[in-house]
This record gives structure tokens, sequence and C-alpha cells, in this order.
């Protein structure tokens, strides 16, 4: 209140014409084309996705056996009942022979509609755990740790199937991804779901995803034997 | 809240699922102690998997068709219960499910009925990846990578190829590794880390003893090992080293004969010298300025001067305190006072009539006692001293100390013979520690000086200049202050012109004394009855600390002004001592009084 309106003007001038941000303009990395830097091929891409999603898996298989050994210690495998996860909805491949008759665009799709599911429900996952003083911060940063990497799986799958786009070796069926919405981790009753039940459903959730992304490297990557 | 449900759940579970097929534990051995149940359940491949059952103690269900599977796939999809696809036939009590009926990440749960009962005897639970337990790797074999050069040891390189059934090519299956070897026949298997590659070197393995090695292999991420492979045997021959030892020992044996020579040579010819370095000599002890021959050879004089020039051998209270006082009784005056003072009685000299002086004075260039010869006047002697201790007889105030109460003596005796120094003891020893010097610490209305008794630590002396000498001595008490003017008068004012006869007082002496008895540590006076007298600072009744409070009239000049330190004076006054020279005392040309205060005194 104190400026008068010239200096305002003149302040405003001067910060929008200082302004870094607003002088530079962005530029591609690799303007100087191929030679310049490095650019990933899709095998490599999906490597990289892949040894992703294989630590993401360790990870869950971790959690999930300190879970069982903190809090079910008494009997061993309490027996693997059945229990329906919130991601038993989506249809996913049960086999290998089932993965590969499925096409590329499905496979690709439910490989991201996996890790979609599970954004909120892990980022739920460390906060209880978090909460917790049953489990040490070594756990929880473990399950923030997986719930970043679940996140970051997801982004690459979704650059790895932008670049399988762009070399046309998907078609246009694939549905953007704002199709899939986050899903809630409800059990059949409809409370949420415990600890322990999201763990045995996210590794199980994993183990797909790293599975299907094999078979699916397989199919667009033409190597031998495979 | 979530939480306990999700316990309920479980507890279900635990009732649903006894008998149980985990994920980890194989089943195979049936126990027979059991009703019919499952052994277990396995899968190679992750696409297919089998299921084993034992009839246990129910024999007469061991014929074929007795008991049967059924199975459930825990899905949104199926619940029925099937029953098994497909039994095999070769195997007995195995249930095959091929790929088309296995479903991964699907729960199974199976059950074993017994159908013509309609019971079921045992239900199972499980996921497929959970029970997959690989094949064991193939193609296990070993080549040499180096031996090391002692020929003790050999390293290799162990190689395998993953299990054909699985489809580690897709990546189906991501197999890690782990090998195990161990000395042959030995009881414990050496494990090495888990390897995701197909080779694995050994290392440290020792030349002529054999081993053996195995593989096997489980799914990363999950906990089921497969089956070990056959184990392959190892072996190396130790090879001989042809390179002898032999002169490589002599060479070093002598060299080290000849090093411990040579050492020894040196030794014994730089024998002195190491002496010296090794076990320095040891410094002799030096007085700073005194030659240590002349310690050792000279004479005693002149030892005695190099040793009194020396500033640590005087002594400290010259330099703290020059005012060094010295005490001199005088016996000649009888005692003028009948009542009695601490102090007189302490002295108890003064009362004597006799003609009798005891001096406890010595030399003048010390605070100690250098013509002093510590002679022990007679308790006889003493005893004259006294006539006002009438009916005394031997009792007298000089007595020791260990006389705690003289009846004879006045009551104003008894206190006093508590008092420490001049009444010493007739016994020698007390004379000898009497303190030489006493301490004034009043005066009498006659003029008289009363001492205080505290200091009176040393001896005293009889001189044998005594009996020549008729007057006590005076020395000066003060704390270092100097008589006023004003006092000064008063008490000329106040002196009697006789000093009567008071007793234990010391009296000055009246009249002028030829010669210095001592060291001129008298006051001159021209008229008999002037006793100048100095009144100290000090209150009278207090005892006065040592001997720092006194000072040392040592003479009256020209001037009449009193000379506090004594000359020096020739060691000649001291026969007796002809061998103690003790440093001079440092002259201090003050003045103690003026001689306007000196003329003031003497009217």
């Amino acid at each position: 209140m104190g400026l008068s309106v010239p200096a305002v003007a003149v302040l405003l001038v001067a910060l929008l014409c200082l302004d870094p941000h607003g002088r530079v303009g962005s530029a591609p990395i690799c303007a100087h084309g191929p030679s310049g830097c490095h650019v990933p091929s899709l095998a490599d891409l999906f490597d990289r996705v892949i040894q992703h999603s294989a630590r993401m898996h360790s990870l869950s298989n971790d959690l999930h056996s300190e879970f069982e050994q903190y809090f079910l210690p008494s009997k061993n495998h309490i027996g693997k009942i059945y229990r329906k996860c919130h991601t038993s909805n989506i249809l996913t491949p049960n086999g290998k022979e089932n993965a590969q008759k499925l096409a590329r665009e499905e496979l690709t799709e439910v490989i991201l509609k996996l890790l979609m599911a599970w954004r909120d429900p892990l980022f739920q996952l460390h906060q209880s755990m978090a909460h917790q003083q049953d489990f040490n911060s070594f756990s929880s940063n473990k399950a923030l740790e997986m719930g970043d990497m679940a996140h970051e799986l997801r982004k690459g799958v979704e650059k790895v199937a932008e670049k399988m786009r762009v070399l046309g070796m998907l078609g246009n069926s694939v549905t953007g991804l704002s199709a899939a919405e986050a899903m809630l981790p409800l059990s059949d009753s409809g409370e949420a779901m415990s600890d322990y039940e999201l763990l045995y459903c996210f590794r199980r959730d994993s183990n797909k995803v790293q599975n299907y992304l094999k078979i699916l490297k397989c199919r667009i990557v033409p190597e031998h034997d495979c | 809240m979530a939480y306990s449900l999700s316990l309920g759940l479980l507890y279900l579970g635990l009732l649903c699922g006894n008998g149980l097929v985990s994920a980890r534990s194989e089943l195979f051995t049936p126990d027979p102690s059991r009703g019919p149940h499952f052994t277990g359940c396995r899968s190679r491949e992750q696409e297919t998997f089998r299921c084993w059952w034992s009839a246990g103690i129910f024999q007469n269900l061991t014929e074929p068709g007795a008991l049967r599977v059924f199975y459930q796939t825990k899905n949104a999809l199926l619940s029925e219960w099937q029953e098994c696809p497909d039994y095999t036939h070769t195997v007995k009590n195995e249930c095959y499910f091929n790929k088309t009926f296995t479903h991964i990440w699907t729960s199974y749960c199976i059950q074993l009925r017994s159908v013509r009962e309609n019971i079921t005897y045992d239900e199972t639970c499980f996921t497929v990846e959970n029970i997959v337990h690989p094949d064991p790797p193939i193609g296990l074999n070993w080549t040499l990578l180096n031996v090391s050069r002692s020929g003790l040891h050999f390293d290799i390189l162990v190689r395998w190829a993953p299990p054909p059934s699985a489809d580690v090519q897709m990546g189906w299956m991501s197999l890690v590794y782990q090998v195990q070897y161990r000395v042959r026949n030995a009881s414990h298997w050496e494990m090495l880390d888990l390897e995701s590659g197909t080779q694995q070197s050994i290392y440290g393995l020792h030349t002529d003893k054999e081993y053996e090695v195995r593989v096997r292999c489980k799914m990363s991420a999950f906990d089921n090992f497969g089956e070990f492979s056959d184990s392959i045997l190892v072996h190396v021959a130790q090879i001989p080293s042809k390179e002898s030892t032999f002169p490589t020992m002599l060479v070093l044996i002598f060299g080290v004969i000849g090093l411990v020579i040579l050492l020894v040579l040196l030794i014994f010819s730089q024998q002195q010298r190491l002496m010296v370095i090794f076990l320095p000599p040891i410094p002799a002890p030096k007085i700073k300025g005194i030659d240590p021959e002349l310690l050792k050879n000279g004479k005693l004089d002149q030892l005695n001067s190099l040793l009194s020039s020396q500033d640590m051998y005087k002594p400290d209270f010259y330099h703290e305190d020059p005012w060094v006082e010295f005490i001199q009784l005088d016996l000649d005056d009888p005692p003028e006072k009948n009542e009695s003072s601490d102090t007189q009685h302490r002295l108890g000299l003064s009362r004597s009539g006799s003609s009798h002086v005891l001096n406890f004075k010595s030399d003048d260039d010390s605070g100690r006692a250098s013509c002093y010869d510590p002679e022990i006047p007679n308790p006889e002697d003493l005893a004259s001293l006294l006539p006002g201790h009438s009916g005394r007889g031997d009792n007298h105030p000089l007595v020791s100390r260990s006389i705690s109460s003289i009846p004879d003596l006045g009551v104003q005796q008894t206190s006093e013979v508590e008092e420490t120094p001049i009444q010493t003891q007739p016994a020698v020893p007390s004379w000898v520690n009497m303190d030489f010097y006493a301490q004034v610490s009043d005066f009498t209305p006659a003029g008289g000086v009363v001492l205080s008794p505290g200091q009176l630590n040393s001896s005293p002396e009889k001189k044998k200049e005594e009996e020549n000498e008729k007057k006590i001595q005076f020395q000066l008490v003060s704390d270092g202050a100097y008589t006023s003017e004003n006092t000064a008068r008063q008490l000329s004012t106040e002196v009697p012109p006789s000093p009567g006869p008071e007793q234990g007082y010391q009296t000055f002496p009246t009249q002028a004394v030829e010669g210095n008895l001592w060291n001129g540590e008298y006051l001159v006076s021209t008229s008999d009855s002037q006793i100048p007298y100095l009144l100290p600072e000090a209150p009278p009744a207090p005892i006065l600390p040592p001997v720092s409070d006194y000072t040392v009239v040592q003479e009256v000049d020209a001037q009449h002004s009193l000379l506090l330190n004594p000359p020096s004076l020739q060691p000649a006054i001291c026969p007796h001592s002809p061998n103690k020279h003790l440093p001079a005392m440092p002259t201090m040309p003050m003045g103690y009084l003026t001689p306007d205060l000196l003329g003031n005194l003497t009217p």
C-alpha cells in the first residue's frame, strides 16, 4: 500500500524479465542427435522395468515373511486360505499360456491396472505400519520403499507402453490410464483390509506383474528361445 | 479393530486348514500314527503340480479308490468341489494337476475324502507359486582355476545348467542357486552364497583331498529349495615341489650366524662407548658456586667461609625481621613489686638481690648463639637469684614445670609455673631450650618492663662476664613499631628517679656501661635515673608472637640515636666458640629514636 503504482509496475516488469525461468527455455537433452546421448532401446527399457519389478516383489516377500514370523509365530504357514484381494476383480491370466495368449495391449493394460490399483493401498499400508509400534522402522521403511517402487514402476511401464505405441507395436486399443481408477482396498465384508492381507495380496500381485512383464518382453523384443 | 478382525479370520483358517500343506515344508514322510492325510503337494516348474497322500493307520483304505481327492479353486469364479483330474497310475496315491488345471496365483483347497463313508479326513490350502520346488540343476562340472605356489591349495570353477523343466529363458522362473561342498565323507557341508548365475568359483581347497560338490536351486523371492543335484568329485594331486628349499635355509642360517658374530665383535670393540651410551653416568651432586673438590678436601675454615657466603645458610629471620631481640637479664636489682606478674616470676631473677646477672644473650651478629655456650646456671645460682621467695627452699619459681604447684608460692605464682620459658627447670635441657628472647609486653609504672612468656625458648647463657655486669641488658620489644614522641615523653615523666626495687622487672641500666658486653646493646644514659624506656606498642598482657617482634638495640651512638642493628663485631667476644662463624648480621642503620626524642627521655 505504501508503494505507488508505477513502482509496483516496475517491480513486476523486473521480476518477469529477470526471472530465469521466463527466459530460459527447455531444450531436449538429446537435441544433438543419437550420438549426443544414449537413447535406451525398448529392450533396455524392458530390462530396467523387469529389474524394478523383481526388486519390488522381493521387498514384498520380505515384508510378508517378517509379518508372518512376527505375528503368527505359533503356526507356521497357517493354511493360505483364500483371501479376496481388492484386485481380484481385475481379470488376470492365471498361467503362462494364458498370459502368452493374451494380446500385448491387454497384457500391458492389465499390468497398468494392477499397478494403479495398488497406489493408494500401499500408501495406506505404509501409514499403518509406521504408526504401529510392532513394526520396527526398518519394516516401515521397506513399506515406504515398496510404495515408491510401485509408483515408479507404473511410470516406467507407461513409458514403455508409450514407446511401444510409438514404434507401432501396440495398437490404439490400449485405453488411457485415466480409465483405470484407483481402487479402494476393501475385503468382502466391505471393511478395510488388514496389513497382513494387504501384504499377502501385494506379494501375489507383484509376482504377477513381474511375470507379465517378462512375458511381454519376450513377445515384443524378439530374443532367442523366447 | 481391523487387526482383531484379521486375527479372527486367521483363527478360522486354523480351524479349516489343519492338515496344512505349507509353502516351505515337504511332508513326504507319511505319519503312520495318523489317519489318512496329505503328505505333500509340489510343483516343479510352476505350471503343473502334484499331490500325494497316505492312508495312514487305516489300512483298509489302501486299495485304490477308497480315498479320493477333491479340490476347489478359490477365486472369484469357481467355488465347487471337483475331483482330482488325474490320478497317476504309475505312482500310488498321487494326484496330478496338468497345465489346464493349474492356475497360478490362485488358492487351492484339496480334501481327502472317503466317499463310501463320506468322511473328509484331511484338507489343505495353498497357492501354486508357494509350493514350487524347482528341479535340480544339471550338467555340474568343475575346472581348475589355479594352484597355489606352495602346491597345497587350489581353486576351482564350478559350472552347471538350469533344470530343463524350468523356463528361465523367458523368465517365467527366475532361479538362484546354492553350491555346497565338503571333504569326501565328512559330515558337514560347506555352503556358499546364493548365486543367480550358473557358475561359481570355490577357493582354498586342499590338494590331496577329495571333495564333493553339489548344487540346488530355488525361485528367487521364494523359499523352497529344490532337490540337490548329484555330487561331483574334485581332486587335485599334490605336485611335489621341484624347487629345493635346502639352499635357502642354509643361506638364512649362515646369514644369521654372520650377523651375530658381527654384532658381538662390534660390542666388544666399542665396549666403553656403548657403556656410556647405554648406562650413562649419574651426575655427581653439585652445589652451585661450590667446588666439589673443596668439599672433599678443603679445610674446615675454608668450608665454613664458603658456606657462609651462600645465601641459603643465612638464617631466614635475618631477612624477615632484622629486629632481633635479645634478652639480657640483669639480676642485680631486687624486685620492686610485691605483686607478682607472670613475667616476674618467670624471670624470677629480678628478685634476687644478688649480683648475678643472668645473661640470656647471644652474639649480636646472629640470631642464634654464636658466642653461645649452653652453659647451664646452677640451680643454686638460680635459687639465690630469687631472694623474694623465701621459705621456699628448693622451691622457687624457676623450678620446672613439673612442679605444678608450689605451696609456698603465692597464688600468683601458681599460674606462672605453667608458664613456659624462663621458668626453666633446674635440669639442663630446659635451660638449654629456653627461648633466648622475651618480648616485652608491658611496662610497669616504675619503669620496668614486663616480658611476655611465649617466646622464651632460647637458652640463657651465663657468661663469664656476668659477675662483672651489673646491669641487665635490656631488650626492646617492639612489633617493629617505634615509640611515639608522646609515649616516650610519658614514659619519661613516669619514670621515677630511682628505679627502685621492682620485682621481676628488668630495669634499665642506670649507669653507663663501659665496654660493650656483647654488642653494645644497651642504652647509655647520663643520669642515674635515666632509664630510657621504650614503650612497645603491643598491649600489655597478650602473648606476642615470637621472635620477629623483637628488635635489638645495638648501641646508642654519638647522636643519641639508637642503633638497632648490630654492627659487625669481632668474634673475639665469643671465646667459647671460636669456630662458629656465623654470617654477620646485616647492618641496618635505622634509628629507633631520634636524638630529639632521646633528649626528651633524658632529662
